[in-house]
């Protein structure tokens, strides 16, 4: 059985705080604010700046930086109002679990290479709540991994951004549990092209 | 991905009866039946997690955490405020209903005005519900919210002052539900301060999945008697009132005691034969219970003795009881406005109300694909969803007016925009068409731009205006008609809700191109090859004789980057990945001298066309030309994965450069020709199979 993570919250307006808000979170609001612009809104381009400023100050992170492309990628797994880009609510979740997936990305590095070798890899997913077969090992290698088997931080994290959306995507179709969804042509085009 | 899935999930459970008043929603997934059931057995009274007694609850700005006018605010249950609480005394009446220090009157004339229809009252308020019998401190209401209704579950901690409601209370000192009922429709809203200033309308709606309407009474529609008569035949609700001029006149009296600024109801509609004419009437409610209007046609006066004694009788009402009769000019003349709330048939059982047929859409207008923009912009407006309603039968009337009656609401649903409270309400509005006979039947046909430029538009709302709905009433012959809803301006990203009541049924749909894939399959030889190309691939190919995604990466951006008609970032390692995916027949991850070919084929078409469809020389592809150019390739998609198309492949300039262009282009064959392989997708995600995750993690 996997475990993706709670669902974002719903969207709310944004001077809207929770009763509850720690002093973290009033620092993260104020931070998203300065980030995302005008429309309050984050773009692929900006994740992209914002992603890799923060892994630039991390030496221990082996990674070629985020592409363009893996960032529209992550946008869109993550965008639950197909405008292209993410809300607060969005943004703070992609960003909660980028900082667990990057404390399970270190502390599985065990050689210490600064990438998750093919050996690596099943104990890292399996804590972040995926204990997939071999078959999709192997696929995930061939998709995200260099030629030698190892991952890099950013293809950690684009990969694991899309496996927990899609077992999202999958849980919020599958009401009965069954572990089965009937999708229709148009319901699996639209699924897909977004991601 | 997961957002659409949200949406997909949404209409199927749409389409499963959730969401209506019977099976609401549970809102923030709180389940009363449940909760309650595990406070008492544990027995605890319920503390509300999602709504917490906090200042945050209250509001943000007057009534945020640090304003003086939450100093000494407790929050207290009933049973610690008086002895013996109840939530409804007898039954539910204008009178529970007192303000509070909120500025929320408008909310409180909806509740006033859903007194007097106890059948809709209840839907709202469930009565089974008391501090008696199996209490524990937990509640709840049911709420309309564009399009579905939606359960909200409170506790009963209340916001006190010196032991006292702070705000909504009855008169009645020991009756709870308005209280409780305003609780849970701040804790929807996010705060009591969000509740503050609104119009009566939107109350009326969200108390009953009704269609507002408004009337300014100074410039009256000709058939609003009949409108007001038909409207009362339907059982809709109808409040009308007198405008104040400063804050001072509110609730002033006039000297023909009529009240400034309250919320009266309609609550009859006649005529009466008067010295030789046919005089009309209005009966109207001061929902005080009192102080009525003594001019012509009171209760008391002298026109009475001029009608026949059937009428008299009929008619005639001396009581002192707030409800008073007065003649339709006289109305207009007094009074400001008059609203009216059209109820939706599932409101009202029973046969004493003819009711309306109600049919209803969800859609979004998107930056670039299908935010339009009104009839001002003719490049764009097209681009607006579009609806057809098919008007077959006219009214049953009797004044020879034949036409087909029906009402067109469209809201924008702002939850989005409320983040910068209501300062950003997109400004909306709609046109209809008449369906010239050569469309007739046809719904899967989205209509281009030509047709709007040389037909004109048989009706629109009154304004464009930046209200959460516009709302119109149209009287059209039998006939098939467009509905065109948009924004003022093009390129403005919102969500919105369309309904039509019509007087008879009426068939209303969205009209859409249907999801179809022609793509031509390019079909070569070994043979068709020319020397000079396989001479190339020889190169290019090195000693394995096949090309890589690598190899394919370094050729195509050698290739491209070269020109400068095409503007490109370079093609990433993900868009070849997906090429070798498409073309590599043999499951090698490398792509052959045929598959070579053919994708090289593929690619100066691809080429070609991007080039002739970029009618502006810009190099790059605006959303508006990726949707016909999308068409020209070979697929005919929906309004939703044009949307998409947008959201996934553009700049933030919404242009779609070269190397998206092609990403998209493959993938879409990809995912067509994979789902032609079987008809229906069911993958065993969980269960550790995977014949389709391999393409959602390829992807």
């Amino acid at each position: 059985q996997f475990i993706p993570s709670e669902p974002p919250q719903p969207r709310r307006p944004l001077n809207f705080t929770p009763s509850n808000e720690t002093e973290e979170e009033k620092q993260f609001r104020r931070v998203f604010q300065q980030l995302a612009g005008n429309d309050m809104e984050v773009s692929p381009t900006e994740l992209r700046n914002i992603l890799n400023k923060v892994i630039s100050k991390h030496g221990s992170l082996q990674t070629d930086g985020f592409s363009i492309e893996s960032c529209r990628s992550m946008v869109a797994v993550m965008d639950s109002d197909s405008t292209g880009k993410l809300g607060f609510h969005e943004f703070k979740y992609l960003w909660n679990n980028i900082k667990r997936w990057q404390g399970i990305y270190l502390s599985h590095d065990a050689d210490r290479s600064g990438m998750i070798c093919s050996g690596e890899l099943p104990a890292a997913f399996k804590a972040a709540g995926f204990p997939l077969n071999d078959q999709l090992f192997k696929l995930i290698i061939r998709r995200y991994s260099d030629e030698h088997g190892n991952m890099d931080f950013d293809n950690f994290i684009g990969c694991l951004v899309r496996l927990d959306a899609m077992c999202r995507a999958f849980k919020t179709l599958d009401k009965d549990n069954n572990g089965t969804i009937d999708l229709d042509i148009k319901e699996w085009l639209q699924l897909t092209m977004y991601s | 991905m997961s957002g659409i899935a949200a949406k997909l999930q949404h209409s199927r459970e749409k389409a499963q009866g959730i969401g209506t008043n019977s099976h609401a929603v549970k809102y923030l997934n709180q389940d009363y039946e449940a909760l309650r059931n595990s406070c008492l057995e544990r027995g605890q009274l319920f503390e509300d997690e999602c709504f917490e007694p906090l200042a945050s609850s209250l509001g943000f700005n007057e009534l945020g955490p640090h304003s003086s006018k939450v100093r000494g605010i407790t929050w207290m249950r009933p049973t610690e405020l008086c002895h013996n609480p109840k939530f409804i005394v007898e039954n539910a009446a204008r009178t529970d209903i007192c303000q509070g220090a909120l500025g929320d009157c408008w909310l409180l004339a909806a509740i006033a005005s859903l007194t007097l229809n106890k059948q809709v009252l209840s839907r709202v308020v469930p009565h089974d519900q008391s501090f008696d019998e199996s209490y524990a401190g937990i509640f709840h209401f049911e709420f309309w919210q564009f399009g579905d209704w939606v359960d909200v579950v409170v506790d009963d901690r209340l916001p006190t002052r010196d032991g006292k409601l702070l705000f909504v209370h009855s008169e009645e000192g020991s009756e709870f539900w308005s209280a409780l009922l305003e609780k849970a429709y701040a804790k929807l809203n996010g705060c009591y301060e969000a509740l503050s200033g609104g119009s009566t309308t939107e109350g009326f709606e969200d108390f009953t999945g009704g269609i507002a309407e408004r009337h300014e009474l100074s410039n009256p529609d000709p058939h609003l008697f009949k409108i007001i008569k038909k409207a009362l035949d339907r059982g809709s609700l109808l409040g009308c009132s007198i405008d104040i001029t400063s804050a001072a006149d509110s609730e002033a009296v006039t000297h023909r005691k009529l009240v400034k600024g309250h919320a009266y109801s309609v609550t009859g509609a006649d005529q009466v034969e008067y010295r030789g004419r046919m005089e009309e009437l209005i009966r109207i409610r001061n929902p005080w219970g009192q102080v009525e209007w003594n001019g012509a046609w009171s209760d008391n006066s002298s026109e009475w003795r001029y009608v026949s004694s059937d009428d008299r009788q009929r008619l005639a009402n001396r009581s002192e009881d707030g409800e008073f009769w007065m003649s339709f000019s006289d109305f207009l003349r007094q009074y400001s406005r008059l609203e009216i709330c059209n109820l939706t048939p599932d409101a009202l059982t029973g046969d004493e109300y003819k009711k309306w047929a109600e049919s209803e859409f969800e859609d979004t207008w998107r930056r670039g694909v299908s935010a339009g923009g009104c009839r001002n912009y003719p490049d764009s407006f097209w681009m607006n969803p579009q609806f057809v309603i098919k008007l077959d039968e006219v009214d049953d009337d009797d004044d020879g007016d034949e036409g087909c009656t029906f009402i067109v609401g469209l809201m924008q649903k702002d939850k989005r925009r409320r983040r910068k409270m209501g300062e950003d309400m997109e400004t909306i509005g709609f046109a209809i068409y008449e369906l010239p006979e050569e469309y007739s039947g046809q719904r899967q046909v989205h209509l281009k731009k030509n047709f709007f430029l040389y037909n004109c538009s048989a009706a629109r709302s009154e304004t464009f205006i930046n209200l959460r709905e516009v709302c119109s009433r149209f009287c059209l012959p039998p006939g098939e008609y467009l509905i065109i809803p948009s924004t003022f301006q093009p390129n403005k990203n919102a969500d919105f809700y369309m309904r039509v009541f019509s007087e008879k049924e009426a068939d209303f749909q969205e009209i859409d191109d249907p999801v179809d894939c022609h793509v031509e399959q390019i079909n070569i030889d070994e043979d068709d090859i020319s020397d000079r190309f396989k001479r190339l691939f020889g190169q290019l190919a090195g000693h394995d004789v096949e090309i890589s995604m690598f190899e394919l990466q370094r050729i195509l951006n050698r290739v491209v980057t070269k020109r400068d008609d095409i503007k490109t970032n370079g093609f990433s390692m993900a868009t070849c990945r997906n090429m070798v995916n498409l073309l590599d027949k043999d499951g090698s991850g490398k792509l052959g001298l045929v598959e070579f070919k053919i994708l090289w084929t593929k690619i100066e078409k691809f080429l070609d066309l991007y080039r002739e469809r970029d009618v502006d020389r810009s190099g790059c592809m605006s959303s508006s030309e990726m949707r016909t150019a999308v068409e020209a390739a070979g697929f005919s998609l929906n309004n939703s994965l044009h949307q998409i198309i947008v959201a996934r492949y553009s700049e933030p300039d919404l242009t779609i450069d070269f190397d998206n262009f092609v990403s998209c282009l493959v993938r879409l064959e990809s995912l067509f020709s994979e789902s032609l392989s079987t008809h229906l997708f069911i993958y065993f995600f969980f269960l550790h199979q995977c014949s389709c995750i391999h393409h959602m993690v390829f992807w």
